[in-house]
This record gives structure tokens, sequence and C-alpha cells, in this order.
């Protein structure tokens, strides 16, 4: 049968079932007599949730009040924010003293201000940034925290770190503006654009070094009182801790799951049962190890506070964890990539470094993330053995004498500062999968 | 098939081949589990030949130029590309292989990487070369194998043709010694076969050494000095291409002939 049309069909409008809302509302929630049941069923239930919700947690609530007694005397079946409201600094910075909170606020800021240039386009050397915020961020927000006496190496790392944080600052503002660089800008600045490429790398390592020994002599003079760890506490403590385990887990995942797949039996054999064993090992009971056992295996005198312990024990059992997501990523990189490498020439770091990793990485992001949020909301785990993060400063509200009793609201508070805290999380991770499989698929 | 087919030595390219050995295999055996691939393998390649390694598929030709530089360890004999004995020290195999380049029938792009960081990434990292020249000589590459203009794309934006010329450009700019080349053509749409031949062809009329692993026997009359046909993990045949075509010897070279020349 042979046909032929003569002319080309017009093209007309969707029906309006497909875009008009009746007519979305008609497919996706009426379309049948059992759908309209449902949909009214499930309306019914949100609408009874909802209200008795917003009437126990805003219309019949109290905000202000001395006590639990109070709240109670003023409404009986409302929430008795009251309690939450006053303890607030608490859940935030524990026992930290109250003359210092401006230490952890701008602990908190100079990350912002540290990471902030990684987002922001033209930035170059995106890759030095986020390794001075791994290695020298923490010594400053150590030393911003804890305080005391500096000893010769936290006074070195201090000023690097200072030196890293004005650098990275002004090299990011050099790139916004102008698409360049410090290093350019300084060499142009000395007159020495067009000199050779020792000279010009002798030129920047002595300003580097000027500017090292300047803000040494700079910050002798700074010193902040020491706060001891026993006052750290609330979200702040939450933070240290996972922010600790988060950024070690990756670089300590990466090492362990190279480890596993090595070619030398002792290695293998040393990593897959490190490994195992953690993982076959609830949190908790490394988190009691770490306290009781760590000592033990110490030399005589050497004594480690709670609080390293704990940050040790979290950062091994994520970097654990950590080591079997990035294995499961190296699997999903075909064969071909590494003979690919290898055929160039690359050597076993250069094609782990270069090849691998980077194309493993973005393979794992959700699975990283996964991670990530699992052990922020593990580390409320440390409040069973007797350190104050914001589980345990939320449970400590029902202790306290005027509001004795009140758990509901503090957790409940608690679990809406998670859910913000993780949601964000993975809507950022979400994010980055799409742009980076835009990248390779553009 | 008859001897009107092959009997124009016209389009034959001149023989670059000098008296210098580069590769040599001596008594070359290997196995995968108890599956012997090699078997005593001999063989000579001189600076400057050209040889279209043919078979069918198992008979150990993959395997044979992937011993060349190593991506497969052999278990008995010697090999020596170069003058440098392939053994246990990693030292030798990796300067062999920034010596020796290959291109695979999956191309084995890096996708993360545009087509000019593909390129740039060997001279940069191991030849340590200063970016802007490495940039300069990939432009080069890319120029010779006619796609310059796709320099900032990324592998998957391309066609199959285009990715497995950038693979020829990325093996050229590491500027070995040698080019293995692994079916380059196989994975490829018909029309896509000829533009890669092409740049080949190029590449043999620069006088390198090539070992080609290839179904191509338009090609392999063209370009190849010697043609060597393996079945079963023996090399049962070779001679010039005229010969080899027009003339086999063996019963199973013949029979692996009628088969693929017979439509």
């Amino acid at each position: 049968m042979s046909m032929a049309k003569a002319e080309k069909s017009v093209t007309r409008s969707a029906p309006l079932t497909e875009t008009s809302f009746i007519g979305w509302l008609h497919k996706n929630l009426f379309s049948s007599w059992v759908n309209a049941i449902l949909t009214f069923v499930s309306l019914y239930i949100i609408f009874v949730v909802i209200k008795s919700l917003w009437i126990w947690g805003v219309a019949e609530a109290v905000w202000v009040a001395e006590n639990r007694r109070e709240c109670f005397a003023i409404s009986k079946d409302g929430a008795c924010w009251a309690g939450v409201i006053i303890w607030l600094e608490n859940i935030f910075y524990g026992r930290y003293p109250r003359d210092e909170l401006w230490r952890v606020n701008l602990g908190g800021l100079l990350l912002i201000l540290w990471m902030a240039p990684l987002w922001l386009p033209r930035v170059k050397d995106k890759i030095f940034i986020g390794l001075s915020t791994v290695f020298l961020y923490p010594f400053l927000a150590g030393y911003l925290f804890a305080g005391g006496d500096k000893g010769i190496f936290m006074q070195l790392m201090v000023t690097g770190a200072i030196v890293c944080l004005v650098g990275n600052t002004v090299h990011a503002c050099i790139g916004v503006f102008s698409g360049g660089g410090l290093p350019e800008s300084l060499l142009g600045i000395l007159g020495r654009k067009d000199a050779s490429d020792a000279n010009q790398r002798n030129t920047l390592l002595a300003v580097l070094a000027i500017a090292f020994v300047l803000i040494y002599a700079l910050q002798i003079g700074w010193t902040v009182e020491a706060v001891p760890w026993t006052k750290w506490g609330g979200m702040f403590l939450t933070l240290v801790i996972s922010g600790i385990g988060i950024t070690s887990a990756l670089p300590g995942g990466i090492i362990l799951a190279l480890g596993r797949r090595s070619k030398l039996p002792v290695i293998r054999v040393l990593s897959t049962s490190f490994i195992e064993l953690f993982r076959s090992v609830p949190l908790i009971t490394v988190l009691f190890m770490a306290t009781t056992m760590f000592p033990l295996f110490m030399p005589e005198g050497f004594v480690l506070n709670k609080l390293v312990q704990v940050i040790i024990a979290v950062c091994l059992f994520s970097a654990c964890y950590m080591a079997e997501t990035v294995r499961a990523g190296l699997q999903a990189i075909p064969k071909g990539q590494y003979e690919a490498a290898h055929t160039i020439g690359l050597g076993y770091w250069g094609m782990m470094g270069l090849i691998v990793m980077p194309q493993a990485l973005k393979h794992m992001i959700p699975n990283i993330v996964g991670s990530f949020i699992g052990l922020l909301k593990d580390t409320t785990l440390v409040s069973i053995i007797g350190l104050f993060d914001i589980l345990g400063m939320l449970r400590s509200i029902s202790q306290d004498a005027p509001w004795r009793g009140l758990h509901k609201e503090p957790l409940i508070f608690g679990a809406v500062l998670f859910f913000i805290v993780c949601f964000i999380m993975s809507k950022y991770s979400r994010h980055l999968e799409v742009k980076l499989s835009a990248g390779a698929n553009r | 098939m008859t001897a009107t087919d092959v009997d124009d030595t016209q389009g034959q390219l001149a023989s670059a081949a000098s008296s210098e050995v580069i590769i040599e295999l001596n008594q070359v055996n290997k196995w995968f589990g108890q599956f012997h691939v090699l078997k005593d393998i001999d063989l000579v390649v001189h600076r400057g030949e050209r040889i279209v390694v043919c078979g069918p598929s198992g008979s150990g030709k993959s395997t044979l130029i992937r011993c060349i530089n190593r991506l497969e360890e052999h278990q008995q004999g010697d090999i020596i590309v170069d003058g440098i004995t392939l053994d246990k020290n990693l030292k030798n195999i990796d300067h062999i292989r920034s010596e020796v380049g290959m291109v695979f029938q999956s191309f084995n792009l890096f996708p993360h990487l545009s087509i000019l960081e593909n390129l740039t990434l060997g001279p940069i990292w191991v030849r340590k070369t200063p970016k802007v020249e490495a940039r300069k000589l990939a432009m080069e590459y890319l120029e010779r194998v006619k796609i310059p203009e796709q320099a900032d794309k990324f592998p998957g934006q391309l066609s199959g043709g285009q990715q497995q010329r950038v693979a020829i450009a990325r093996s050229l700019c590491m500027n070995p010694k040698i080019m293995l080349f692994d079916e380059p053509t196989s994975a490829l749409d018909p029309e896509m076969i000829k533009e890669v031949l092409d740049v080949m062809v190029e590449l043999a009329e620069t006088g390198m050494t090539m070992i080609v692993v290839t179904h191509e026997m338009g090609f392999a009359k063209t370009i190849a000095d010697r043609v060597i046909f393996m079945d079963e993990g023996d090399i049962v045949e070779q001679n010039e291409p005229f010969e080899f075509f027009n003339n086999p010897q063996s019963e199973r070279t013949k029979l692996f002939l009628s088969q693929i020349l017979s439509h």
C-alpha cells in the first residue's frame, strides 16, 4: 500500500486536559470514584494533623514565661516554647562563657569567608582554597575556640592560617572584579611581570615570607582566654565533631579504599580488616571503646581529653564508611580509563588523581552527602558518653528546676533544626549533581 | 577470492622500515588462568615498519600488542622495546608506556576533560611540558586529525569517528616512537571508518612504527609492510601484503581470508 501526504499537518495547541489546572486535577486526583474518595480522605487527614499541630504549637502556645508552672497557668493545651527560648543560647553554645561567644561566631564567619570564594565565579585556584580550608582553617578555629597559650607549633599554624585567609580573600576579590589572581597582580605591582619563571617564583616566595613574618609578629601579642573543652556544648559542639569527622572522612576514606584495592597483600589485608572491624561495630561501641580503651594503648602519663578521643573515634568510623562509598565509586570506572591513563605514561598516583578519582567522586556525590548527613545525626550519640552536644543540651532542659519535665518542645525544636541543616545539605548535593553532570554532557 | 582483487601494488606506500630493531619478542608465552593465549611468539619489528595483525577473534592478537606496552603481563619469554626489557621494574614500564602510544577500540577518552585537556594531560604531567607549549602542540595535532574546532568540547559531544581521531591525537601528543592500534575502527559506524583510516594512512606516511590489529583488509593492503595472521595463540603466517593476500601458504590463512573476503 502506498500513500503520500500533499500538505503539512497544522500544529494545534494541546487539549485543555493537558494544560489547565482543572484538567490536571481531573487527571491526577479525580480520575475515578476510588481515586476521588482517596483524595478526600487524604485531604481530611492532612487537615486534622495540621490543625491540631497549629493549635498546640502556635495558637495556644506560650512564648514568654518564667517556668513550666507559669506555662500551664497561661495555657493547658499549648506548647511551652518559653523554656526553649530561654535555653536558646545553651542549645547553640552549651556552657561556653557568655562573654566569649563572639569567638564561636567569629569562627563560623571565618569559615564562611574562607569558603565563599569556592562558590564565586571567575575565581582561580579553587583547589588551593579548598585544601587550605581543610588543612589550615581548623588550627585558626581551634585556637579561637580553645584559647590559652599558643605553643610554637600553634603560633606557626595560626600565622599560616591568617596569611592564607588574607591571601585567599584578596585573591578572590581580584578574581571577581578583574578575572585575574593575586600572584599576577603582585608581580604586576612589583614590576616582575616579564621576568623568568624562577625569578617570578622567588619574588612570590619572598612576598609570602615577608607576610608570614609580619603576621607572626602581630599575632604573638594576640591571645584569648582559655576555655576548657568541658564548657563546649550544644549545636557548636555537634558542628565541631561532625565538621572534623566530615572533613577527615573523605581523605581517610580515599586512602582506605585505595588500600583495599591495592595489589600489595599486606596493605590490602590491613585496610580490609580495619574497614570491616569499624563497619561491623556500632558507633556507640566505638565511642565507648575510644574513651575507655584508648588510654590503655597510650604511653604512661599521656592523657588525651575525652573530646579528642571522641573526635578520633568519629573520624575513624566515618573514614571506614566513606571507604566503602569510595570503593563503590571506583568500581564504576571502566577498565579502559585505567588503561588509557597508563598508555599516556601516567603512574599510579597520576592515574588516580587526574583520571579515576575526579570521575569516581562525581558518581559518588549522592552517597557521600548521604553519609555526611548520617554522620551529622550520628554525632548526637556522644551525648550518651557524657558530652553535652545539642541533644545533651536539649535533654538537660527537662532536668533544669524551673522546666522540669519539659521533654516534647526541646526535642521537636531539635528535630526541626536537624531537618533544616540536613535538608539544605541534601538539596545542595542534588544541585551539585545536576551541575557536574551538565558539565560532562554539555 | 581472485588475484584481480588485489593485483595492484600501485596504491601501496613505499616502505619506511630501517634495519634497526625496535621491538623484539622471544618465545613469549602468556596464559589467562589455564587458557594459553600466546604460544611461543617470536616477532621482530624494525623502526618505521608498519605491521597489520589479523586473525579470528580470540586468536590473541589484541593480547599480543597489549603485552608490548605491558597492559598485560606475559609469563615466559622476553619482550624488548626500544632497547629496554619489560620486567617487574615499574620505572621501565612507565618509560616504555610513554614511548608507546596506544589507540583502543572503545576510544577511552577521559569524559570529564575537554578535548584539549585530554590531549595536554600527558605532555603536562608526564613530559612536564609548560602549559602554553602543550596547548600549542595539542592544537597542532588536532589540526592534523582535522578537528581543531572541537578543542573545547567534551568527548561525549563528539561522534565516534571524531573521538577516535582525538584518541589518536592524544597518543601522538606524547611524541611516541611506536603506535599500537587495537581494532581502532571496529566500534565505528561505516561512514566514520574512512575518516579514521585516512588519519592512520597519513600517520603511516610520516614513517611512524605502527602495529595495527584490524579487520580492514583494504587498509592492510595500502599501508602494511607485513601482514601477520594469528590463530589460537600462534603466529601462523606472516608475509608482505601482496603475497599474503594472493598466495597464502597455510590452510588456516586460506580459510580465514575466504571468510572475511567472501562479501
